[in-house]
């Protein structure tokens, strides 16, 4: 019984596979621009959700919006707060901006005032002695500490815009934490373990950071699981983002039609987006490629390069007037026409 | 923006949107501009409006504000007193008159941020500034003409207001004289049982665009499952929701630089785009036809022949007058009826002018829309004998059967409370009012309840109705009343349309689209993607090739270009290599052509055969 239940749902050759997965996606895809929810939750770990989410992971975008990392810690480290917050402290991305109540430019001394916001540098922990040793190795600058607890820098130059420059280069340096890991918050999961999660994607780092699971780190970030895990991995994040980002609608796609998505767009080794640019850049079609987008520049550069349409897709051959070779049409006698007349009747 | 303190007020003035200067107290200076605004001091188009937050006075004086009347209220005050009423009930006054004596005065939108407006008198106290001219203005006048706006969601109102743009009636009472390119008229149009106070303040009780039906909420066999219409053929016969549909066609006599003119008359089987003589055969002498001619679709309403339109054809002919070019108007397709009306008259211009009005009677059948006042709108579906109608006791069928589905997930109770106040209104044979927020909802229908009480109907509207065709009762009660529909000018037998094979573009080959070139319905790209999905590539081949600009080409297998069988020399030539090895091939016709636009580009693309 399993077996003729099985047989039943494996696809006949043929069958227009990508088109129905486009159109299972697409159809009810058409509800969701009515139907965007927002949450109450931490700033920092709500995701891009919604249809802006699915076009985002469609069009392989280097970064998305919204990176988030799971970061689930070791047997040592997930079951005690302290730990997980002592974890946490040292993945927690602060940067001179978060810690800075205000700068003082003096131009005239090629100098920088940093005003240091003391109850957030308690909160971090941090002394200004610290951030001015921090910056003075990172940035290549003279640094001191005044009376007041104030940050001092000196510059080589006099120049306003190099000035202003730094300024806004040194508000963007990381103090502590990871860089580009973002906010660290810590969560608790329904088993009482403790994991933490961070708003950024900066995994190389992050994965050899003491204490935590470097099995199970996750980001939503496909580009970044792709740079540390591999590309099946970057495929199983596509199939697995889309599929939650549908879920949340309460939107029903099968999984095998996200996963014909996903296999389409790796399958070459790196991530390719659907559209323009990707998957129907790379058709070998000329009629198909100048049918989609761009009519013009597919013609001139075929023209160009003498291409040849080998005609074996669906546009090109609907537009000449052809059977395509889908469903009926992917059938073909395979003997020579010459053949077939030497064949004789079987008795 | 300065923002006015309170030591040293300045409050910025605008005129217009200009900044024109400031003002160091506001109050009193907003004051005192309205004030001689009452006295007539100032035109009372200015309206002056102060922003407290952004310490900002606006003055309007220009045109495209959207201005309204309110009753001024000073002191807890309406000024509008009973008496002036009085006079103004007796015409010894007029409206004006309340505006100069700063009774009554016209804020614009900015002004009514300054206002405190009471909805009626009993809710003035000292902050109110303006009262409210009557309670039912929060809605527009075209919301105000339904019944019952306020039990009704604001979607189905919206609705409402297109479908009585839409309705038929009579929109001219001297329809007969004019020759509207269309017009709709309505045989037999009735005044609403259920009508407003604005109905027939606005005047449009003298030109009513509908008819009071008599509707059971019942469903019959299926017949008007998703909005669809029930209706009794013997109330159809009896003239419900009968109509005339008027449509004109006119013509001039042109006249051409060079002397040339345009003639009327019946054009000679030599005349160029002659349409044969059974076409032109209901013409008179001087080839305009008659009134009361039967016409019908492909049939010539009015002859007239034009000049060429280049000067060669004429000359290739010989003779300037005799080559001319039959310019005639002809019935549009799908179109009969009787000639109404011809008209022969001359413009300004001193050229003649013919007018014809077509006239054809249009009874209600399967697929004409009809509508209530409440956004309830449905295409008869079934015209049923009234012997196979559901009766009633007293032996009343309904005119219409409303499917039940229609009213819960719409939230029209309008059009529920509606059919009450018809049903009450009719057994007492007189008109209800239904005007908004005219007391409490429960009470008017209490009310109604009543009256058919006294009159031996239950007090809900349900009648007991038996089956029209095996005559025993049904176990429900049926909800039963009486509301206004209107006819609505969509009719099926205006968009009815059919085509097997016809007229083709010229430059894709493909067919025409639109009802009046006898066009194909396109087989867009979704439908398209559908066949693809099923794999049915025979079928998606016959419908984008055979039926549709399938042409056969003869390709040269030595350079894959187009050419042409040489008919003379009984062979395939290939224009661009010479070679005479051709095979025909089915293409697209659009291909072709877009082949032929790529060679205009000075690309010459090759199709390379297999075998």
């Amino acid at each position: 019984m399993a077996n003729v239940k099985g047989k039943r749902f494996i696809v006949n050759y043929g069958e227009p596979v990508g088109m129905i997965a486009a159109q299972s996606i697409g159809e009810p895809g058409t509800q969701m621009i009515l139907r965007t929810f927002h949450y109450a939750g931490i700033e920092a770990t709500i995701a891009t959700s919604g249809l802006p989410r699915i076009v985002e992971l469609v069009d392989a975008r280097k970064k998305p919006a919204t990176p988030i990392t799971y970061i689930y810690l070791n047997s040592s480290t997930r079951n005690s707060f302290e730990k997980a917050e002592a974890v946490a402290k040292k993945i927690n991305e602060v940067n001179m901006g978060a810690i800075t109540r205000r700068s003082i430019e003096n131009f005239s001394k090629g100098a920088i005032k940093f005003i240091l916001d003391e109850q957030t540098l308690a909160a971090n922990e941090l002394t200004p002695q610290q951030v001015a040793q921090k910056l003075a190795k990172s940035m290549e600058v003279h640094t001191k500490v005044d009376k007041g607890g104030d940050i001092i820098v000196r510059l080589k130059t006099k120049k306003l815009s190099e000035i202003r420059a730094i300024n806004v280069k040194i508000m963007k340096k990381t103090i502590q934490g990871v860089e580009g890991a973002g906010k660290a918050v810590i969560q608790r999961s329904k088993d009482g373990e403790f994991y933490i999660v961070a708003a950024g994607s900066n995994v190389e780092a992050l994965i050899d950071i003491d204490g935590i699971d470097k099995t199970r780190l996750y980001t939503n970030d496909v580009f970044a699981m792709n740079r540390l895990f591999g590309i099946e991995a970057a495929r199983n994040t596509l199939i697995r983002e889309l599929k939650n980002t549908l879920d949340e609608q309460k939107i029903d796609v099968d999984e095998r039609h996200i996963a014909l998505v996903a296999d389409a767009m790796t399958y070459s080794g790196d991530i390719k987006g659907v559209g323009r640019h990707g998957l129907s850049g790379q058709k070998n079609s000329v009629f198909a490629k100048a049918a989609y987008e761009e009519t013009v520049k597919h013609l001139v550069n075929a023209a160009a390069f003498g291409e040849i349409d080998p005609m074996r897709g669906v546009t090109e051959n609907i537009l000449v007037g052809k059977q395509i070779p889908i469903g009926t049409g992917s059938v073909r006698l395979a003997i020579k026409k010459e053949d077939l007349k030497k064949a004789k009747p079987v008795k | 923006m300065i923002m006015a303190d309170k030591g040293n007020r300045k409050v910025y003035l605008h005129l217009n949107g200009k900044a024109i200067g400031y003002v160091e107290q506001p109050e009193a200076f907003v004051a005192e501009v309205r004030s001689s605004r009452r006295k007539g001091q100032i035109s009372g188009e200015v309206n002056i409006a102060y922003f407290q937050k952004n310490g900002e006075i606006h003055i309007n004086t220009d045109r495209g504000r959207l201005r309204r009347p309110y009753v001024i209220v000073e002191n807890g005050k309406s000024k509008l007193t009973a008496e002036t009423l009085e006079k103004l009930k007796k015409n010894e006054i007029n409206f004006n008159y309340l505006l100069r004596s700063g009774m009554v005065e016209y804020l614009d939108a900015e002004e009514e941020e300054n206002a405190f407006i009471a909805l009626s008198e009993e809710q003035v106290n000292e902050k109110t500034t303006h009262l409210e001219t009557n309670f039912t203005s929060i809605f527009g006048l075209t919301i105000n003409t339904s019944p019952y706006p306020e039990h009704n969601a604001l979607a189905r109102h919206a609705m409402s207001a297109n479908f009585i743009k839409q309705a038929e009636g009579i929109f001219a009472s001297n329809f007969n004289q004019r020759f509207d390119s269309r017009g709709y008229i309505l045989f037999y149009p009735q005044v609403p049982i259920v009508s407003t106070a604005a109905y027939t303040s606005a005047g449009i009780d003298k030109h009513p665009s509908g008819q009071n039906f008599v509707v059971a909420i019942s469903t019959y066999y299926g017949y008007n499952m998703a909005d669809a219409l029930v209706i009794n053929k013997a109330a159809v016969d009896r003239g419900l929701g009968r109509s005339l549909f008027y449509k004109s066609y006119s013509d001039e006599e042109r006249r051409y630089p060079g002397g040339q003119r345009d003639r009327f008359k019946m054009p000679a089987p030599t005349a160029d785009g002659y349409m044969g003589e059974h076409a032109y055969s209901k013409l008179s002498e001087d080839g305009i036809i008659e009134p009361e001619m039967e016409v019908s679709e492909g049939d010539v309403l009015i002859g007239k022949v034009a000049p060429p339109r280049f000067l060669e054809e004429s000359i290739g002919a010989g003779g300037l007058e005799e080559k001319m070019r039959d310019d005639s108007t002809v019935l549009k397709t799908g179109e009969v009826g009787k000639v109404d009306s011809v008209i022969l008259t001359e413009t300004t211009g001193a050229t003649r002018v013919v007018k014809v009005r077509i006239r054809s009677l249009r009874i209600p059948e399967k697929g004409d829309k009809f509508a209530s006042r409440h956004g309830q709108k449905g295409v008869v579906a079934l015209i049923v004998n009234q012997e196979d109608m559901p009766f009633s006791d007293s032996g009343i069928v309904p005119d219409l059967l409303l499917n039940p589905h229609s009213i819960p997930t719409r939230l029209t109770f309008g059009h529920l409370m509606e059919m009450l106040a018809g049903k009450a209104g009719t057994v007492s044979g007189e008109k209800v009012d239904g005007t908004a927020f005219v007391g409490d909802g429960k009470e008017r229908l209490a009310d109604y309840s009543q009256t058919l009480k006294s009159h031996n109907f239950d007090e809900y509207g349900d009648e007991t109705l038996y089956d029209g065709i095996t005559g025993t009762a049904f176990k429900a009660k049926v909800f039963t009343g009486v509301v206004y529909y209107n006819r609505l000018y969509h009719m099926v037998s205006n968009k009815i349309q059919v085509r097997s094979r016809g007229k083709v573009q010229i430059l894709t080959h493909q067919p025409t689209e639109v009802k009046a070139r006898q066009g194909a319905l396109r087989f867009g790209e979704m439908e398209r993607d559908a066949l693809i999905g099923h794999g049915a590539s025979l079928l998606l081949k016959e419908r984008m090739l055979d039926q549709s600009d399938k042409t056969t080409v003869l390709i040269c297998r030595q350079c894959g270009d187009i050419g042409y069988y040489d008919h003379i020399k009984r062979t395939t030539v290939c224009p661009t290599c010479g070679s005479g090895q051709l095979t025909p091939v089915d293409i697209s016709y659009a291909f072709k052509v877009l082949l032929d636009e790529i060679k205009s580009m000075h690309i010459l693309p090759s199709i390379k055969l297999k075998e």
